[in-house]
């Protein structure tokens, strides 16, 4: 019955000619490890963020009155709310350390060289479109941690002199952080941020289709650091072929990024939930303390230990600057890190410094 | 069993439970929350019905119409149209529902007149019971 069907469709959709042309045929460099399907699982994890992420609208109310309390129904109430709500906010915090890996191995390999600066790019603007996923989501829980999160982002603007007033109120739409607030984020997150991040992932495959797999540095062909002047795609003829071998390797991460969630389910559901987040908004009390999420800790450090705030804000902007237009700044074509040892202290630096600034952050 | 069809064998098995596992939540998920009922009757004052009208009402999240006829007496049914849902009204004059979709028509026993409709209108048992109507 399942090979009649099979047969069936084959017949008529030559589905095993898109597999051989499209999948067994595109190969990868030989010996490309798990590092490689950090990308792969990445999509894969933001496949699980939408699919939760549209389970959860089912039950959601985008109202302040309703907000809160439609999440603590989903949590308590709809049965195994709590496993996709779980599943949905866990992920949302490890899709991001998944980027932050891939960025990491991108950068370390030198993949970003040309003729693959686009692929950075798009890459680098993904990053941050899912950080504006991050900021958007924690709102819509509406409790005193993203209430007053929300607030303190939302007033980062205002440090810019002139127009940084107007762009606050336009992005809370009004004056403070209110139902509006929460309205325009709500739509921003459920409409306009995956329809964005679609199209970008798009043009981040199509990249990769066209420039091919970017060679390992330390196995890459003479001449290959070259400057290129015709289009030339990346065969790798004698390489990997992309399915099955690099489809089960990235299986086997996926398997890992989805134990990784249940772990912290099960063991620290508490992680990245706070107290503060289970109260709801009270727009008339400010809390104690309040920390942005670990992923903001780096930069909100920085603005931290700035006195100038305008300055503090600045800095900001240059680094984000320099990070998605890094392929035109590093004007070397080496492509081995090994060989170059100002961009592998500047790469081990990097890290070290945001790692020390979000462990400083969060005291 | 060769070594390749065990690795398959396997990759079957576990596809299936990892499936089955994520499929039943979802679908536990989606199901309907089920709302306590507050009360199993209603209850309602005669005088609010007069003879030869009828009111809306909501009736275990149901919407019913409670009609005061002068020969039948005090009767209660869903406004739910057998057809395709939409909800009947009570046409006093005629004596009869009628569905403002597709015109289907009912008697005052709740039975199809004319129209589409396959079945007859749910009828909840009434009983008075001094001023009060009582409706389940």
């Amino acid at each position: 019955m399942f090979e009649r069907t099979r047969q069936w469709i084959e017949v008529r959709l030559g589905i095993k000619e898109i597999i051989d042309s499209g999948l067994r045929e595109f190969y990868l460099p030989r010996g490309a490890g798990f590092s490689s399907t950090l990308g792969a699982v990445a999509l894969v994890a933001f496949l699980i963020q939408a699919i939760s992420g549209i389970f959860l609208l089912m039950y959601y109310i985008p109202d302040t009155a309703h907000a809160f309390m439609s999440v603590r129904i989903i949590m308590n109430k709809v049965p195994y709310g709590w496993l996709f709500r779980s599943i949905h906010m866990m992920g949302s915090n490890i899709i991001l350390a998944v980027l932050f890996l891939h960025l990491v191995v991108t950068f370390y390999r030198i993949s970003y060289k040309k003729p693959r600066e686009l692929t950075w790019i798009s890459g680098a603007i993904m990053f941050f479109l899912i950080i504006l996923f991050c900021i958007s989501g924690s709102l819509l829980s509406w409790n005193q941690l993203s209430y007053w999160s929300t607030t303190i982002v939302t007033y980062i603007p205002t440090l810019i002199p002139g127009i940084g007033g107007r762009i606050a109120e336009f992005i809370r739409g009004g004056q403070y952080v209110s139902g509006s607030t929460l309205n325009r984020f709500f739509a921003f997150h459920v409409a306009f941020l995956p329809f964005t991040l679609v199209c970008m992932a798009a043009f981040h495959l199509f990249f990769i289709g066209r420039t091919g797999f970017s060679t390992n540095p330390g196995s890459s062909p003479e001449g290959d650091s070259e400057p290129q002047s015709v289009y030339k795609r990346e065969i790798n003829a004698n390489g990997m072929p992309f399915y099955p071998d690099y489809l089960l390797k990235a299986l086997v991460l996926v398997m890992v990024y989805l134990a990784s969630i249940f772990f912290i389910m099960t063991f620290f559901p508490g992680l990245f939930q706070p107290e503060l987040a289970t109260v709801q908004a009270d727009p008339a009390m400010t809390p104690d303390v309040i920390r942005p999420p670990w992923y903001f800790l780096a930069p909100y450090q920085i603005v931290k230990l700035i006195p100038n705030k305008f300055l503090g804000i600045s800095a900001i902007l240059i680094l984000v600057f320099i990070f998605v237009f890094w392929p035109f700044i590093d004007g070397v074509n080496e492509r081995n890190i090994s060989k170059r040892p100002l961009l592998r202290v500047i790469f081990i630096l990097s890290i070290t410094v945001w790692l020390i600034l979000t462990v400083w952050g969060g005291y | 069993m060769k070594r390749r069809k065990f690795l398959k064998t396997l990759l079957a098995f576990f596809s299936t439970a990892t499936l089955v596992t994520i499929a039943y939540p979802a679908v536990r998920f989606l199901s309907p929350l089920k709302k306590k009922i507050e009360s199993k009757k209603l209850v309602i004052n005669r005088n609010e019905i007069a003879a030869g009208t009828a009111k809306n009402m909501i009736y275990q999240n149901e919407p019913i119409v409670v009609v005061h006829d002068l020969t039948a007496g005090f009767l209660a049914f869903s406004r739910v149209c057998t057809h395709l849902g939409c909800l009947v009204n009570y046409n006093g004059e005629e004596k009869r529902f009628i569905c403002p979709c597709h015109a289907a028509n009912f008697n005052l026993e709740g039975n199809v007149i004319s129209g589409p409709a396959p079945k007859p209108l749910v009828r909840y048992p009434v009983l008075v019971k001094g001023e009060n109507i009582v409706i389940g």
